[in-house]
């Protein structure tokens, strides 16, 4: 802070005498930045047309553009404004409509900093302010980490971790560590603050290990742009003539239809190659530096994630409005022992974050078990109760709709007199459906299970699902806000229902399908006990109910 | 299998269903509102049959839509009358209802976020409401379809008195 430049800065942004603050003068930098990059995709043809005549007029533009853009950044910036009163937040801002937006203090859930490319290469970090169950979210466009430390400090008084960059204080050891560090409070300029230094105690739950990178190229999700990719690439290739009639005939012919078959093997090979390198690369921008952490002060600890080379993001969940994990095994990851996990949380935007990449399968158990606080895995490892014969015949039976779908369409293609011979395709590719659809329905089946283990907060509930991906998903019983047991008409007269526990956390619900009625009624018994107090059937007649409500129909 | 690792407070266990039925007079609100939607067919089909020079199969599908309404009309409000149920007992509120796929819903009130009670025009006429009761999940608010309109307001009445006891934010 001797820094004289730092200190004229804080000068500037300094609150004035109603307590409003401006927001660092490097915004106007990224208001500007964005105005021209709004602005240049339609003036790069008019600047393509000019080329030909570079010169006085261009560089005058240019320098027009640059202007307009820095004077739109600056009004931004000076109408900009955000006070902290003693009942809200508060955020103003517009130069010609005046907007006023406002997060009640005990509101305030999340506070996430973000640094993209350019707020990293200028040194502030963006602040969104997230406020109970509604998505809406407040946000600081820039501001010095060390505001943006103060501000979480202020705002989450008694969650709040000290935001440090990603340079800082992180531990060199890599894996999960169950390292305890003492985190002293960030100095506060601020003549309010709290006068006893309340000291931090930092958990770390997982680092970045760079040996996880062997599981980048397993998740498919980077895969599309690499085959986009390379469809745009193939519309260039027959720009290579190859005149088949004279070919035949000459040795050119012969090295000519090799060239092709060389093509497609370095086509081949080209997108395998540049698959791993977009995967890999694309895996360490997004996770590299990740920290995951458990930060307490005061009561309320939180989980603070910390991720990204070049642009960073942090995310900081209370600890209490987390509700579950989900481990996901994608099939190829699953082969390779590998595993992620997100969790659910409520008044989060979205709800779901992913707070592991693809990583060995028992750091992300291990990681999965201690962000919901638990002492053992029990949860995440315990064996799934299957569903059953029954389950499992209406999985086949449902895997088996692709097929009937081609013989369908094989039989009205036959009858239709004009359709040619296009009945004979849907035919071969009927028993390849029926094979594909019986592979995945018992790939279904197996991942299919419910379990109920007791614990903390009420014991959790673990449902598994997912037809070629494995996930399992394990929610607090105190998260759980009410129940849907559903039964079609068939389901009833297989004795089986979808049971939905419904949750304010993550996607507000979490199916097990085909549960055998009698079990389903057992987990709601276990998870919800005071549910079951009052709707309990005497035993004598449990039997009776149930078939009365199935022939109630 | 693999072995059970539910702590099954008992194999028996089962939920009985909720108790109450609905206003009778529900039916008739439902047997009115189907007999309404089938105008919209059944006139469609008079107007392809006066149609000059039109074809035969126009009528024959629009008049078969507004036929099965019309039969639907007189068997569908009793069996949906007779399937659905609500009760309030203890802490928790249960709704069943259903046609071919029948939904249970149990909910405790202690994680009610709101009771909101509406009537369309045709259950003013038949003095019936609807009851949304919402929780914080999308995934489950439970609605009891059809209440005699004047016991749909004392309930509303005794929930939120019941759920504004709860403290917290119900999540």
């Amino acid at each position: 802070m001797s820094d004289p430049r730092e200190t004229v800065l804080a000068s500037w942004t300094a609150p004035d005498a109603e307590g409003w603050r401006r927001l660092d003068p490097r915004m106007s930098i990224v208001t500007g930045a964005r105005v021209v990059g709004s602005a240049a995709l339609p003036a790069i043809p008019a600047l393509l047309g000019l080329a030909g005549r570079l010169g006085y007029w261009t560089v005058l533009a240019l320098a027009g553009v640059l202007v307009v853009a820095g004077a739109f950044g600056l009004a931004h910036w000076l109408t900009t404004g955000y006070r902290v009163t003693d009942r809200r937040f508060e955020l103003r801002s517009g130069v010609l409509r005046r907007n006023l937006q406002n997060a009640p203090l005990d509101r305030v859930r999340t506070i996430d900093l973000t640094a993209p490319l350019l707020h990293r290469i200028l040194g502030v970090t963006k602040v969104a302010i997230g406020t109970g169950v509604d998505l809406h979210r407040v946000e600081l466009g820039a501001v010095t980490h060390g505001e943006a430390a103060r501000l979480r400090a202020e705002l989450l008084p008694d969650g709040a971790p000290p935001y440090e960059p990603a340079t800082t204080a992180a531990p060199t050891a890599a894996g999960p560590t169950a390292a305890i560090a003492d985190v002293g409070v960030p100095p506060t300029p601020d003549a309010a603050a709290p006068t006893a230094t309340p000291r931090a105690t930092e958990e770390v739950l997982a680092l970045l290990d760079w040996r996880w990178l062997r599981f980048a190229p397993l998740s498919l999700a980077r895969l599309a742009v690499v085959a986009g990719a390379f469809t745009a690439l193939s519309q260039v290739l027959p720009d290579l003539h190859i005149d088949e009639n004279h070919a035949a005939s000459s040795f050119w012919g012969w090295v000519q239809e090799q060239a092709v078959a060389l093509i497609v093997v370095l086509g081949v090979v080209g997108i395998v190659v540049a698959w791993l390198a977009i995967a890999v690369i694309g895996y360490a921008l997004q996770w590299g530096g990740l920290r995951l952490s458990r930060q307490q002060r005061g009561e309320r600890p939180a989980i603070h994630l910390q991720a990204g080379l070049l642009s960073t993001r942090a995310v900081t969940i209370e600890e209490r409005r987390i509700r579950g994990v989900v481990l996901t095994e994608p099939l190829l990851l699953r082969w390779a022992g590998g595993a992620e996990v997100s969790t659910w949380a409520t008044g989060v935007k979205d709800g779901v974050a992913q707070v592991l990449p693809p990583c060995p399968r028992p750091v992300a158990v291990e990681v999965a078990a201690r962000v919901l606080g638990l002492a053992d895995d029990a949860p995440l490892a315990v064996p799934l109760t299957r569903h059953g014969r029954v389950a499992r015949r209406r999985t086949h039976l449902r895997g088996q709709w692709p097929a009937l779908a081609l013989l369908a369409a094989t039989a009205v293609l036959a009858l239709v007199p004009d359709a040619g011979p296009a009945w004979q395709a849907t035919l071969t590719l009927a028993p390849i459906a029926a094979l594909i659809g019986a592979g995945c329905a018992e790939s279904c089946y197996r991942h299919l299970g419910h379990a109920v283990v007791p614990g903390p907060r009420g014991g959790h509930v673990v449902a598994g699902s997912g037809i070629l991906t494995r996930r399992r998903t394990v929610l607090e019983a105190d998260g759980v806000i009410g129940w849907v047991v559903r039964q079609s008409f068939f389901q009833r007269r297989a004795g089986v229902a979808t049971l939905v526990a419904t949750t304010a956390a993550g996607p507000e619900q979490a199916a097990i399908r085909d549960v055998p009625l009698g079990e389903a009624h057992a987990v709601i018994g276990a998870v919800s006990p005071r549910l079951v107090a009052a709707f309990a059937a005497p035993q004598t007649t449990a039997a009776s109910a149930r078939t009365s409500a199935m022939s109630s129909s | 299998m693999t072995a059970s690792p539910t702590p099954h407070p008992s194999d028996a266990v089962a939920l009985r269903e909720p108790t109450r039925l609905v206003s009778p007079r529900a039916k008739q609100q439902w047997r009115v509102q189907l007999l309404v939607t089938a105008i919209v067919p059944a006139s469609g089909a008079v107007a392809a049959w006066l149609w000059p020079g039109g074809d035969t199969w126009p009528v024959l599908a629009a008049g078969a839509v507004a036929v099965l309404l019309i039969a639907g009309a007189f068997i569908v409000p009793q069996v949906r009358y007779r399937i659905h149920r609500w009760e309030v007992a203890d802490d928790a509120i249960a709704t069943r209802r259903g046609l071919l796929r029948i939904e249970d819903r149990i909910a405790p009130l202690s994680r009610v976020q709101t009771i909101d009670s509406r009537q369309s025009f045709l259950q003013r006429l038949f003095r019936v409401r609807s009851l949304v009761v919402t929780t914080a999940s999308a995934a489950g608010p439970i609605m009891i379809d059809g209440l005699d309109a004047e016991e749909a307001q004392r309930l509303v009445a005794e929930l939120t008195a019941i759920t504004a006891r709860e403290r917290g934010d119900a999540t």
